[in-house]
């Protein structure tokens, strides 16, 4: 049985009272747990604007987390969460080496910036004025 | 390319450049939107390779990227256009 380092993103529905959040946060943990995950972290970006609405709602309560578990749990949290009606959408990402390579830098803080060099950026508008 | 010395765009001429491979990024990650969306038009299309000079390999992993954060509603799949 292989265990594999996992990224899992959902969202809660809005329309639940505060406190209901940290019920559903705590409930998804432990079915993680449950299943043989070994918690990572759990990041609660809190209440933010859908860039688009899902099921007629404007907003939702958005929970990152990162864990360690056998790949079968995978199937088994899913399918609970599937069922769930407070959780609009969930996304899991296996991470490869690249990726825990990533994770790594982001603990750090040393994720490279692209926009460092920002003065070449202005000499590629000034090509487009002839 | 431009041979002739003498040619007025002679010196403007820029070679395109990935921004990820200069870097030196391994992973795309769907949670930077900003930087996402520097990469997407007004209307929230990614944009070509030949406007952005991404290298081939990043621009697969960026457009990957940007789906996953259109399906958690991070970035729109369509953006209203005020007209």
């Amino acid at each position: 049985m292989s265990k594999n380092y996992y990224e899992f993103t959902y969202i809660i529905n809005p329309v639940l009272e505060e406190d209901k959040f940290k019920e559903t946060v705590d409930k998804v943990t432990k079915l993680v747990e449950d299943n043989g995950g070994e918690i990572d972290e759990v990041d609660e970006w809190g209440l933010r604007q859908f860039a688009y609405n899902i099921d007629k709602k404007g907003s939702g309560y958005y929970v990152n987390m990162y864990f360690t578990a056998p790949a079968e749990a995978i199937a088994s949290v899913e399918k609970q969460l599937r069922i769930d009606d407070d959780i609009l959408r969930y996304l899991t990402l296996k991470y490869d080496a690249k990726m825990l390579r990533h994770r790594e830098l982001q603990k750090k803080n040393e994720v490279p910036d692209i926009f460092a060099i920002e003065d070449e950026d202005d000499d590629d508008s000034n090509e487009d004025d002839d | 390319m431009i041979k002739n010395p003498s040619h007025p765009k002679k010196n403007q001429r820029k070679v395109k450049q990935c921004k990820f491979t200069r870097a030196g990024l391994e992973y795309i990650d769907y949670k930077d939107t900003e930087t996402l969306q520097r990469f997407t038009n007004d209307q929230g299309k990614i944009l070509p390779r030949r406007v952005t000079g991404t290298s081939a390999k990043h621009q697969r992993q960026l457009t990957t990227a940007v789906k996953r954060a259109r399906f958690l509603a991070l970035m729109p799949y369509v953006a209203e256009n005020l007209r």
